[in-house]
């Protein structure tokens, strides 16, 4: 069992930068695989989707930068779709609750932790834009915030079924980082069910790889 | 604060050389739409190929079709086109495959990007209201702006 934490970590601590933002309710019935990585720390979401307006699953987030790894169970609600013909808009709240727990050589006790935050994007086949915050509150492993904002356009619009292609740009804010403001351009890549970005952090130097997977 | 600024130097320099690029495919595309709609083949999910027809009629976009809405048309299934509010990428389309599948009374279904349109077969003798396909659409997480049925969703309407 520890062997198999260690190496979920450690698969974990490999993913590095950025939020990922890409559809965090499904369909109605839906599951969905959603891998998150930010300068601060890694993630990896998995959520069922009951209804069209919500989800919920288990997360597992590696803090890398204070040594702790968060369990928790996070809901994740859609206030607001705006629709149009040639346009989408998404305006959601999450949160999680769960346990902090030492890695890395940091023995203290595990103790309660929640979060919560907000995300907001809006798409069309060619342009995108998207924000999100969150604050986590993990008693004496600490407390962050961070926020970050991502702009993109796909050179091409592909259809149904073919590889569609994003150029974006990421900047993050993290008030407790000695590099409080960071620059992240990365490309996504989107065909069927599976979402995978590619990028490298030009402020602290780091690549990333993210992923999502819909099925 | 200084590598700060390079750095945000170096993406604005990037981002306004790129959308040039962008700018030449999309006036390609824009001169080519039609036929490549013609001629292209599109993969499914399934892996069918899907060969689309004309797209568009005076009245919306027309059924697309595939070879799975072909053999289902064959079989004398009712051909239904409905126009799809915010549907702008493959997990979009992915959601009205999965909730429309799972209905006994669809035969073939294919979302179509380029037109935003949700063409359906159904199977034959099978009916299905707008309201169904509406509330169908809303457990995808979408929004049904106008059906069309019959010669309508064909482009056969005079």
């Amino acid at each position: 069992m520890i062997l198999m934490r260690a190496a979920f970590l450690l698969t974990l601590g490999c993913l590095t930068s950025i939020v990922t933002v890409a559809r965090p309710v499904s369909y109605t019935g839906g599951w969905t695989v959603i891998e998150e990585s930010d300068r601060q720390s890694s993630s990896v979401l998995v959520h069922y989707t009951p209804a069209h307006q919500w989800s919920v699953g288990p997360r597992v987030e590696l803090n890398r930068d204070d040594d702790f790894a968060l369990y928790s169970v996070q809901p994740t609600w859609l206030a607001k779709r705006w629709f149009g013909a040639d346009y989408q808009g998404n305006l959601y709240f999450f949160g999680g609750a769960g346990i902090a727990s030492g890695t890395n050589g940091n023995l203290r006790d595990d103790r309660f932790a929640a979060y919560g935050g907000v995300m907001a994007d809006w798409e069309t086949r060619s342009l995108f834009a998207s924000y999100r915050a969150r604050y986590l509150g993990a008693s004496h492993f600490g407390e962050q915030f961070m926020q970050a904002a991502r702009i993109g356009f796909a050179p091409y619009e592909g259809d149904t079924g073919d590889l569609h292609t994003w150029l974006m740009l990421e900047i993050d804010h993290r008030p407790s980082d000695p590099n409080s403001v960071a620059a992240t351009p990365l490309m996504r890549f989107f065909m069927g069910p599976l979402l995978v970005e590619a990028g490298y952090n030009l402020t602290v130097n780091q690549p990333l790889f993210n992923f999502t997977y819909r099925f | 604060m200084n590598l700060l600024i390079k750095n945000i130097a170096m993406i604005t320099a990037v981002c306004f050389c790129l959308p040039a690029t962008a700018q030449e495919h999309h006036a390609h595309d824009d001169h080519a739409t039609h036929d490549m709609h013609d001629q292209h083949d599109h993969e499914e999910a399934n892996s069918s190929h899907a060969s689309h027809s004309g797209h568009t009629a005076s009245d919306g976009p027309i059924l697309t079709r595939t070879k799975d809405i072909e053999s289902a048309l064959a079989d004398g299934g009712e051909p239904i086109v409905a126009d799809v509010l915010g549907v702008v990428c493959d997990f979009c389309a992915l959601a009205m495959n999965k909730i429309f599948s799972k209905r006994e009374e669809v035969a073939a279904i294919f979302v179509d990007l380029d037109t935003k349109a949700l063409s359906l077969v159904l199977a034959p003798g099978a009916s299905m209201s707008d309201q169904t396909i509406a509330d169908l659409a809303v457990q995808a997480g979408y929004r049904i702006a106008e059906v069309r049925r019959g010669d309508a969703a064909l482009g056969n309407a005079s």
